[in-house]
C-alpha cells in the first residue's frame, strides 16, 4: 500500500531497489505530493551515489543527510532541482575521494549560493562554459503491449521520452520541432518548456538545463503491430503440464533486435519444472520466476522453450496460467514513428554539434497464456 | 538454485564496494566512536571538527543519543566553515527541543549570521533559528523572518516563507497578525519561487484569510505556471478555495447538479451528446446523476453537515440557492484560473497534474472537463505508488461521470506487474465505465483475469462481471451465462489443493449471478434451473447456501421451477445432517418460504418435509440451528405436523393469517427493500489524502461556502493592489484611509510610517555635521525652549557614502547592497529615489528643558494591607544607580502602617528558593555569585499607625521578566512577596549628544534594530485641558513632546537626547515628530538607543513607532515591548 493510515499518522511509501522511502504526516496534504517528493529524493540520491543500495547510503550518510536537509524544510520541499543541488553539495566522485584521501580535507559543501536559485531559469546553472558545444537528443521509447490468450493484440502503445544532453555555453535558447507531432496522444514537459509555442504550433521552445535531462515524455496509443511474437502453449493432464513457447520476429523494424528476454512466474500450484531451450539460457529463480534470455534471434532457427511441469498432488490440470513478460531493445529506431524535424538554437556560438539517436525497448509487454 | 554462485556474486559486489568506499565517510559510519569525539570538537581545525560532527551524525543515524555533546557542538556554531555550520545545524535541530537552554546559547550567533553578506549563511541561520522552536525566542525569530522576507536573495526570502509555519506552530497569539502580514508581503513577491513557498505558508498558517489572496489574485494566477512544482500544488488549492468563496460555483460545471436536478438533467443530456457512447439505460443514468450530486455536495459540506444529511437522507433541498452560482463563461476570475491551470496538466510532476485536474473537475464547464482525462491517464505510467493514488481519484470521477472515461477503457486493463490494490481499482473503474460497445473486449479481458494465479484478483473479476451486468441490463443474459460457464469450470478444480482460494471465486460467481437474477428474475429462469441442477456438485457451503436461498426465493417463479422444488426439497432434507452450519440455516429458512407459498398437493409433502427438518434441526449440535428450529416451530406450529391440520386451520384462522403475514415479513420483503438504497458515501476533494484513506484526515478543509466572501472586499483589494505598485501612491492611499477595512489600512499606515522613519534617520546621519546649529526659517512661534535646525533636502549620494564609510571598503559593493537592505523597512520593496524625495519633509530640532521635575516614578504594590495585617508596602523603581554592583537595581520601598497598632521589626530579605536557579542562568549565576540577590536593608524597628517610612532597596533580578521572591517579616511573621522587575530600570541614562547618538544608531542596524508601533493618547487629555483651563495656549507639538517624554522618563531610566520636529505647513499634523532617548544596560554597559517617531494629527490619537537599537537582542526586544506597552496604556495619574 503506498498510503497507510495508522491511528496517529498517515504514511506514504515508495520502494526503490529494495530501499523503502517513507514519509509521514498527521494532517491532510496531497498524497501525490509526498509520493512524488519521495520519488524525487530517490532519483537525486541514486544520481548522487551512482545507484541505490544500503551500503551506498551508509557510506555516504553525511551527503544523504545534507541532501535531505536541503531538499526539505519543515515538511515542505525546498530545493529539489538536481542541478542546483549539485552546485550546493558536491556529489562524491573519484577525484574528490582521492583528493580527500590525500589532503584529508573532505568538504563537499559549496561556499556560495548557486546563482540559479535567483535566476528566472532556476534549472540552469549560470556561467556554463564548454570548449565544444554539443547537444544530443535521444528518443527513448518503451513499448507497452498486452496480447491476450487468443493471441490478439489487445493494447499496444508507446511511452516515449525525449532525453536531451545539453553541453552548451551561456544561456542557449532551443526550439525543437517534430515532423509528425499529430501522432502524439498526450505529453508531459520538463518545467523549462514554454507552454505557449506548444499550444499554438506544437513546437518545443526551452532554455535547457545543463547536462542530461528529460525534456518531454509522450504517449502514442493504438499501435497496430509489435516487432516480436511470442506463442506460448500449455497443455496439462494427469498432474503434469507441457509447456512450449516460441519466439520470433513478426515485423522486422529494420534494425537488429537484441537483449530479448522472456520472464514468467510459474503458477503456485507447480511443484517443479524442467525447462530447456534450443537457444539462449533458462534460469529458474527461487521465487519460481523463470527467465529465458534469448539475446538476438538467430537467422537459422526460431528460438523455442519446451519443458514439463509437475503439478501439486491432487491437481489434475492447470487452471491458472502464467503471464509472459517480454523484454527487448532496438537501437536506432523509434517504433512510434515519431520523427524530429529540426533543432534550432539561439544564443549559441556557431560551432555546434547536434546529435540525434533513437532507441526502443519493451516496457510492460505482456503475453498471456 | 545456485547458492554458491549467489554467494560469490555477493562477495564480489562487497569487494567492489570496498574499492568505492575509499574516500567516503564509510569508516566514520562503521565505527563512529573509535576516537574520542570531545577533543575533536574543540579542535582548532575545521577538518577535525567536521570529522567529529560526522561521527556524531553517524551515531544519530544509528539511533544513539548523543545529546550530551550539545554544549560543545553549539559552541561551533560560530565557525566560519560552511560545512561545519551545516553539520552543527543538523545536530542542533535534532536535539534543540530536548536541550532548550543550551540551544539558546546559539541565538546570538544566528543573529550575527543573519547579517552575513553570504545569502546561504543568512538562509541557513534563519532556517535553523526558526527550526529550534522555542517560545522564548519566538519574537526574535519573527523579527528575523520579517527582515529576511525583504532580503535581496530569492533563496533567503524562500526560507523566510518556510520559517513562518514553524513560528505558527508555536501557537503564540500575539504573533499571528505579524505572521499573516509577512505572508501577504511574500505572496506579493515578484519571484515565483518565493510565491510558491509563501503559498505553502499561507495554507498552513491562515488558509481562511482570503483577503491576502484577493489582493493578488490575478497576479497569483499569472505567476502560477512559473512557480516551482511543489508550490503549484498548494497554490492551486488555495486559488480554488478563494474563487469558490468569492464567486461561488460555476453554473456549467458538474457541481451544478447539486440542486435543480431536473434542470441539470436536461443540460446533462445536452452535453452527453458530445460523447460518442451513451446508451447506458435509464436506471444507471439516474444513479449516476444522483452520485454526481452526492459527490459535489460532499465537496462543500463539512463533517457536521454530512452527519445531519445522512440522518435525514431524503432531504434533497439544500440551503444553497441559485445566486451562489456564477457563470464560467462570463466570470473573468474563473476563466483566468482555468486558463492558467490548464498548461499544468502537462506538468511532469504527477501531483501537479492531479491538482490541476481537480480544479478543472470542479470549476470547468462540463464540456471542458474531458481535457483532464488524457493527462490523468498519462500519470498512470509514472511510479506504482502514484498510480494507486491517481486511480483512487479516477474511480470517483468515473463513477460521477462515466462518459469521461468510456473511450479510454483500454488504459484500465490490468498488467501483471500491478499491485493487488491497483488491480482491484482498475476492475472497479472498468465495471463503472463499461458500455455496450466495449463490453465484448472488456469481457475478453475479464476471462483472462479469471485465469490469473492471484485468486483474490480472480474473485474480484467475477464480482466485476456482476457489476457490469447491473450497469448494462441488456447484457445481463450474456454475463449470467458467462458466469455459469465459469461455475462449471470451477467445480472441476474445486477438489484441488488450492480449493480455499478457488472457493472464493466460486462464491463470488454465485453472488454475481444472484445479483443479476435479482434485477429481473423472470428472464433468468433457466439460469436458476441450471444452478439448482448442479447443486449436488457445488461443495462450498457459502455457495451452496446461496443456491438454496435462490430455491426458496424463486420457488414460485415461472413454469418449471415450482415443479422442481419438491424434488430439490427432498434432496435437501436427505443431506441436511451433512451440511455446514451456514447451509443448514439456509435450508431451514427456505423450507418456511416454500411452505408459505406452496399450494395444493405439494403442500402436504412440504409440511411433512418441514416438520422432519425441524425435528432434525432441534437435535443439531449447533445451538444456532437449534434456536432457529425452535423459533420456527413456535411461530409456524400450525403449518407443521401431519395430523390435526384441518381443525387447527379452522379453529384459528387469524393465527394462520398472522403466520402468513409473518412469513411474508421475514422472507418476502427482503428482496424489495434492497432495490434503491440512498447513496450515503462521503467523497472528499480530488487529490486529497482524505479521499485515499476515506475519512476526513485532520486538517481536511472542504470547499468554502460559495460566495461566503463579501463582495465589497474586492473593491478594497483592487484599491490596495494599485496602492502597492508605487510607494508614493501607497502613502497617499494610507493617508486617506477613511473608507477601508480597518485592519489592512492600519497595517499599511504602520508600514508607511516606519518607512518614513528610516529615511529620516538616514538623512539625519548624513547631514548632522553641517546643519546642527544653523538657524531656521520655521513658520511657527519660537519658544525659548526650542532650537530649530533645518535638516531637510539631503542628497542620496551623500547618504550612501556616509553609510559605506563605516564598512570595509574591500567588498563595498556587496556590503552596500546588504546594508541598504538591512536598513530597509516594510513597504519599500522597490524604493525609487524620486518617490522618496517627494515624501521627505523639512524638520526642526528642539530640546525640552526642565522636564525632569515633572517626572514621577510609577508606584507598584508589593503588599496589600488586606494581606499584610494592615501593613501596606509600595515600591517604585528609582533612577539612582547602585554603587555596589552594576547588577543591582535600586528601588524605593514605602512602608505604611494602615492598622491601628504599631508594627515592629519590619524587614525584607531574599527568599531561599532564589538560590535554585534554573539551569539557563546557572553559568551566569556562578560567575557572579559574589553579588547578593538583595542588599540587606536597614531594619525599620517600629512603624506607628499611619506613619510612612521609605527605604532604598538594591536588588539583583535574575531575569528581567520574572519576579523575584522576597520574604517580608513584620512583628515576627513572615510574608512571601513578589517583586516584579521593570525592564525600564535595568538601564541607566547615558547622556550623549545628538551626533554620537545618530552615529551609534547607524552602527546598530539590521538585526540589532527592532521596531513596533502603538497608539498614544496621553496628549489628548492634555490638549483639551489646555483649551478649557489655561488662557495661554501652548503649542500642540510641545504638548505632545512633553507628554511623550514625560511618559518615557516616568517609566524608564533613560535620558532624552533630542527632539526633531517637522516643519510643515499643516500645524495640526504631528507626523515626523521624533524623540531620541539613550541609555545603557546596567549590567553590561551595552548602549541602548530608543527612538520614537510620531505619525498622525495632533488632536487625534497618534500612531507612535518605537525603535530600539541594542546589541543585546533579547533584552532589546523585551525593552521595546515594555515601552510600547506603557506608551499605549492611557496615563491614570494625570499631571
Amino acid at each position: 500500500m503506498p498510503v497507510i493510515a495508522s491511528p496517529t499518522h498517515y504514511l506514504f511509501q515508495i520502494v526503490r531497489e529494495g530501499i523503502t522511502f517513507l514519509a509521514c504526516t498527521q494532517v491532510e496534504m496531497p498524497p501525490l505530493m509526498a509520493i512524488e517528493f519521495l520519488c524525487r529524493v530517490a532519483d537525486v540520491l541514486s544520481g548522487y551515489l551512482g545507484g541505490l543500495n544500503e551500503d551506498l547510503v551508509k557510506d555516504n550518510f553525511v551527503i544523504v543527510y545534507e541532501l535531505l536537509d536541503e531538499m526539505i524544510d519543515n515538511g515542505f520541499p525546498l530545493t529539489t532541482e538536481p542541478n542546483i543541488l549539485r552546485e550546493m553539495i558536491a556529489p562524491p566522485n573519484i577525484v574528490s575521494k582521492m583528493l580527500s584521501v590525500v589532503t584529508g580535507n573532505s568538504s563537499n559543501m559549496s561556499d556560495t549560493l548557486p546563482g540559479a536559485t535567483a535566476s528566472c531559469v532556476p534549472w540552469r546553472t549560470t556561467d556554463v562554459k564548454y570548449a565544444n558545444n554539443e547537444v544530443y537528443v535521444d528518443l527513448v521509447e518503451e513499448m507497452d503491449a498486452i496480447i491476450n490468450r487468443d493471441g490478439v493484440l489487445v493494447k499496444c502503445e508507446i511511452y516515449g521520452e525525449v532525453q536531451v544532453n545539453s553541453l552548451l555555453s551561456g544561456l542557449p535558447d532551443l526550439t525543437l520541432s517534430f515532423a509528425n507531432p499529430s501522432i502524439l496522444d498526450d505529453v508531459r514537459f520538463h518545467p523549462c518548456v514554454r507552454f505557449r509555442p506548444w499550444e499554438s504550433h506544437q513546437i518545443l521552445s526551452f532554455v535547457p538545463p545543463d547536462g542530461q535531462f528529460k525534456l518531454m515524455s509522450y504517449r502514442v496509443k493504438k499501435l497496430k503491430s509489435t516487432p516480436i511474437y511470442v506463442k506460448p502453449q500449455l497443455t496439462s493432464n494427469d498432474g503434469t503440464c507441457r509447456i512450449s513457447v516460441m519466439v520470433g520476429i513478426r515485423n522486422d523494424p529494420g534494425k537488429t533486435i537484441d537483449s530479448i528476454t522472456l520472464q514468467f512466474q510459474l503458477p503456485p500450484c507447480v511443484l517443479s519444472a524442467d525447462l530447456t531451450a534450443n537457444h539462449g539460457a533458462v534460469d529458474i529463480l527461487s521465487n519460481k520466476m523463470c527467465s529465458w534470455s534469448i539475446g538476438r534471434i538467430p537467422k537459422d532457427k526460431a528460438p523455442s522453450l519446451t519443458g514439463t511441469m509437475v503439478l501439486e498432488t491432487g491437481l489434475e490440470r492447470l487452471h491458472v496460467f502464467p503471464t509472459f513478460q517480454l523484454g527487448f531493445r532496438i537501437m536506432g529506431v523509434a517504433l512510434s514513428g515519431l520523427q524530429i524535424d529540426k533543432l534550432d538554437l539561439k544564443n549559441v556560438p556557431s560551432r555546434l554539434y547536434k546529435g540525434f539517436r533513437a532507441l526502443t525497448r519493451a516496457g510492460e509487454y505482456e503475453v498471456r497464456s | 538454485m545456485f547458492p554458491h554462485f549467489g554467494a560469490t556474486s555477493d562477495t564480489l559486489s562487497k569487494a567492489s564496494t570496498m574499492v568505492f568506499r575509499i574516500g567516503t565517510d564509510a569508516h566514520l559510519y562503521d565505527d563512529p566512536e573509535d576516537v574520542n569525539i570531545a577533543p575533536l570538537l574543540d579542535s582548532r581545525f575545521d577538518s577535525e571538527k567536521c570529522e567529529a560532527l560526522k561521527r556524531l551524525l553517524a551515531l544519530i543515524a544509528q539511533g544513539f543519543d548523543v545529546s550530551n555533546f550539545f554544549p560543545q557542538v553549539v559552541k561551533n556554531v560560530a565557525s566560519q566553515s560552511l560545512e561545519v555550520k551545516k553539520l552543527v545545524y543538523l545536530y542542533l535541530l535534532h536535539y534543540a527541543e530536548k536541550r532548550p537552554n543550551e540551544a539558546l546559547l546559539s541565538i546570538n550567533c544566528f543573529q550575527k549570521d543573519l547579517g552575513d553578506p553570504n545569502p546561504l549563511v543568512r538562509a541557513w541561520a534563519l532556517r535553523t533559528m526558526a527550526g529550534i522552536r522555542l517560545h522564548v525566542i519566538a519574537s526574535l525569530v519573527l523579527v528575523a523572518v520579517g527582515k529576511c522576507a525583504r532580503d535581496p536573495s530569492v533563496y533567503v526570502r524562500k526560507c523566510a516563507a518556510n520559517a513562518l509555519p514553524k513560528l505558527h506552530d508555536l501557537h503564540l497569539e500575539e504573533h499571528t497578525s505579524a505572521i499573516e502580514e509577512i505572508i501577504g508581503i511574500l505572496l506579493n513577491d515578484h519571484s515565483p519561487g518565493v510565491v510558491g513557498a509563501a503559498a505553502s505558508a499561507f495554507a498552513s498558517v491562515c488558509p481562511d484569510n482570503f483577503s491576502l489572496i484577493g489582493r493578488n489574485y490575478r497576479k497569483l494566477c499569472h505567476i502560477l505556471p512559473d512557480v516551482e512544482e511543489w508550490g503549484q500544488i498548494i497554490l492551486i488549492g488555495i486559488l480554488l478555495h478563494y474563487v469558490i468563496a468569492r464567486h461561488g460555483l460555476v453554473k456549467e460545471s458538474i457541481m451544478f447538479s447539486l440542486h435543480g436536478k431536473e434542470k441539470s438533467h436536461s443540460e446533462k443530456d445536452d452535453s452527453d451528446g458530445n460523447f460518442a457512447l451513451d446508451d447506458s439505460g435509464d436506471i444507471s443514468m439516474v444513479n449516476v446523476s444522483e452520485l454526481a450530486n452526492v459527490v459535489s455536495r460532499s465537496y462543500i459540506e463539512g463533517l457536521d453537515e454530512y452527519i445531519t444529511r445522512s440522518s435525514y437522507s431524503n432531504r434533497v433541498s439544500s440551503d444553497v440557492n441559485g445566486t451562489q452560482f456564477t457563470s464560467g463563461k462570463s466570470n473573468d476570475d474563473v476563466k483566468i484560473l482555468l486558463q492558467c491551470t490548464s498548461p499544468l496538466l502537462w506538468s511532469h510532476n504527477s501531483a501537479v497534474v492531479l491538482a490541476a485536474a481537480g480544479i478543472h473537475w470542479i470549476m470547468a464547464p462540463r464540456e471542458d472537463v474531458k481535457r483532464i482525462v488524457k493527462p490523468l491517464l498519462f500519470v498512470l505510467r509514472s511510479s506504482n505508488a502514484s498510480k494507486y493514488v491517481v486511480l483512487c481519484n479516477i474511480q470517483v470521477f468515473s463513477k460521477a461521470m462515466p462518459n469521461l472515461f468510456v473511450p479510454h477503457y483500454e488504459d484500465f486493463f490490468v498488467c501483471s506487474s500491478d499491485s493487488y490494490q491497483v488491480k482491484a481499482l482498475k476492475l472497479e473503474i472498468l465495471s463503472s465505465i463499461v458500455t455496450e460497445s466495449s463490453i465484448t473486449s472488456i469481457f475478453k479481458e475479464f476471462q483472462d483475469y479469471i485465469r490469473d494465479p492471484d485468486r483474490r484478483f480472480a474473485a474480484d473479476t467475477v464480482a466485476a462481471i456482476g457489476l457490469c451486468a447491473r450497469r448494462l441490463p441488456k447484457m445481463a443474459n450474456t454475463c449470467g451465462e458467462r458466469l455459469l460457464a465459469l461455475t462449471r469450470k470451477e467445480f472441476l478444480s474445486s477438489d484441488g489443493g488450492s480449493a480455499n482460494e478457488d472457493a472464493s471465486v466460486l462464491i463470488q460467481a454465485i453472488m454475481s449471478i444472484k445479483s443479476i437474477i435479482k434485477q429481473d428474475p423472470a428472464s433468468h429462469e433457466t439460469v436458476i434451473i441450471q444452478l439448482v441442477h448442479r447443486l449436488d456438485s457445488i461443495k462450498v457451503p457459502a455457495a451452496r447456501a446461496m443456491v438454496i436461498w435462490m430455491v426458496g426465493e424463486y420457488s414460485s417463479l415461472g413454469e418449471i421451477i415450482p415443479k422442481m422444488v419438491a424434488t430439490v426439497f427432498k434432496y435437501l432434507a436427505w443431506c441436511f445432517t451433512r451440511e455446514a452450519l451456514e447451509t443448514k440455516l439456509q435450508i431451514l429458512n427456505t423450507s418456511i418460504k416454500v411452505l408459505s407459498c406452496a399450494k395444493g398437493e405439494d403442500l402436504w409433502t412440504f409440511k411433512r418435509l418441514s416438520s422432519y427438518l425441524i425435528e432434525l434441526a432441534e437435535c443439531d449440535l449447533n445451538y444456532d440451528v437449534r434456536d432457529r428450529a425452535r423459533f420456527f416451530k413456535k411461530i409456524f406450529s400450525h403449518n407443521f405436523g401431519s395430523q390435526g391440520l384441518e381443525e387447527e386451520t379452522n379453529s384459528l384462522p387469524q393465527m394462520k393469517d398472522l403466520s402468513h403475514v409473518l412469513a411474508e415479513c421475514f422472507f418476502r420483503k427482503q428482496t424489495k427493500a434492497a432495490a434503491s438504497e440512498p447513496i450515503n458515501d462521503r467523497f472528499y476533494l480530488p487529490g486529497s489524502l482524505s479521499q485515499i484513506v476515506l475519512h476526513a484526515a485532520p486538517g481536511y478543509e472542504p470547499l468554502p461556502k460559495p460566495c461566503s466572501l463579501p463582495g465589497d472586499e474586492l473593491i478594497h483589494f483592487s484599491n490596495s493592489n494599485k496602492g502597492t505598485t508605487a510607494l508614493g501612491e501607497e502613502l497617499t492611499y494610507s493617508n486617506s484611509s477613511g473608507t477601508d477595512d480597518p485592519d489592512t489600512s492600519g497595517s499599511l499606515d504602520e508600514e508607511s510610517a516606519s518607512n518614513y522613519d528610516s529615511q529620516q534617520s538616514v538623512t539625519g546621519s548624513s547631514d548632522s555635521g553641517g546643519n546642527d546649529d544653523s538657524a531656521s526659517e520655521g513658520n511657527f512661534n519660537i519658544d525659548p525652549l526650542i532650537q530649530i535646525s533645518d535638516v531637510g533636502n539631503a542628497s542620496n549620494n551623500q547618504n550612501g557614502a556616509s553609510q559605506s564609510d563605516s564598512t570595509d571598503l574591500g567588498d563595498l559593493m556587496s556590503k552596500r547592497v546588504l546594508e541598504s537592505w538591512l536598513d530597509e523597512q516594510p513597504g519599500s520593496s522597490n524604493p525609487s529615489t524620486s518617490v522618496q524625495s517627494q515624501v521627505r519633509r523639512s524638520s526642526a530640532r528642539i530640546s525640552i528643558g526642565n522636564i525632569g521635575r515633572q517626572v514621577k516614578a510609577k508606584s507598584h504594590t508589593l503588599l496589600d494591607p488586606a494581606n499584610g495585617n494592615g501593613l501596606k508596602v509600595d515600591y517604585s523603581f528609582s533612577s539612582e544607580i547602585s554603587t555596589i554592583s552594576p547588577l543591582l537595581v535600586c528601588l524605593e520601598v514605602f512602608f505604611q502602617n494602615c492598622s491601628s497598632e504599631s508594627m515592629l521589626d519590619i524587614t525584607l530579605v531574599g527568599d531561599e528558593s532564589n538560590k535554585a536557579f534554573d539551569s539557563a542562568d546557572q553559568a551566569l549565576a556562578m560567575a557572579e555569585s559574589d553579588v547578593p540577590t538583595l542588599v540587606p536593608m536597614e531594619k525599620i524597628t517600629s512603624l506607628e499607625p499611619g506613619q510612612i517610612r521609605n527605604r532604598i532597596l538594591q536588588v539583583r533580578f535574575h531575569h528581567h521578566l520574572l519576579p523575584l521572591k522576597l520574604t517580608l517579616s513584620c512583628n515576627g511573621k513572615k510574608l512571601p512577596v513578589k517583586l516584579w522587575p521593570d525592564i525600564g530600570y535595568f538601564i541607566k541614562p547615558l547622556p550623549m549628544d545628538m551626533e554620537t547618538s545618530i552615529d551609534k544608531e547607524s552602527r546598530l542596524p539590521g538585526m540589532f534594530e527592532y521596531t513596533r508601533s502603538c497608539t498614544f493618547t496621553d496628549h489628548i487629555g492634555e490638549l483639551s485641558k489646555d483649551k478649557s483651563e489655561s488662557l495661554l495656549v501652548k503649542d500642540k507639538f510641545l504638548v505632545i513632546c512633553e507628554s511623550l517624554a514625560l511618559k518615557m522618563l516616568s517609566n524608564a531610566n533613560v535620558v532624552l537626547v533630542s527632539v526633531d520636529m517637522p516643519v510643515a505647513a499643516d500645524l495640526d499634523d504631528a507626523s515626523g515628530l521624533r524623540l531620541r532617548f539613550s541609555s545603557e544596560i546596567l549590567s553590561t554597559s551595552i548602549t541602548c538607543l530608543i527612538t520614537i517617531t510620531v505619525e498622525g494629527k495632533c488632536s487625534e490619537p497618534l500612531n507612535v513607532s518605537v525603535k530600539v537599537n541594542c546589541e543585546e537582542t533579547v533584552f532589546g526586544l523585551n525593552l521595546l515591548n515594555r515601552i510600547v506597552n506603557f506608551l499605549a496604556e492611557p496615563s491614570s495619574n494625570h499631571l
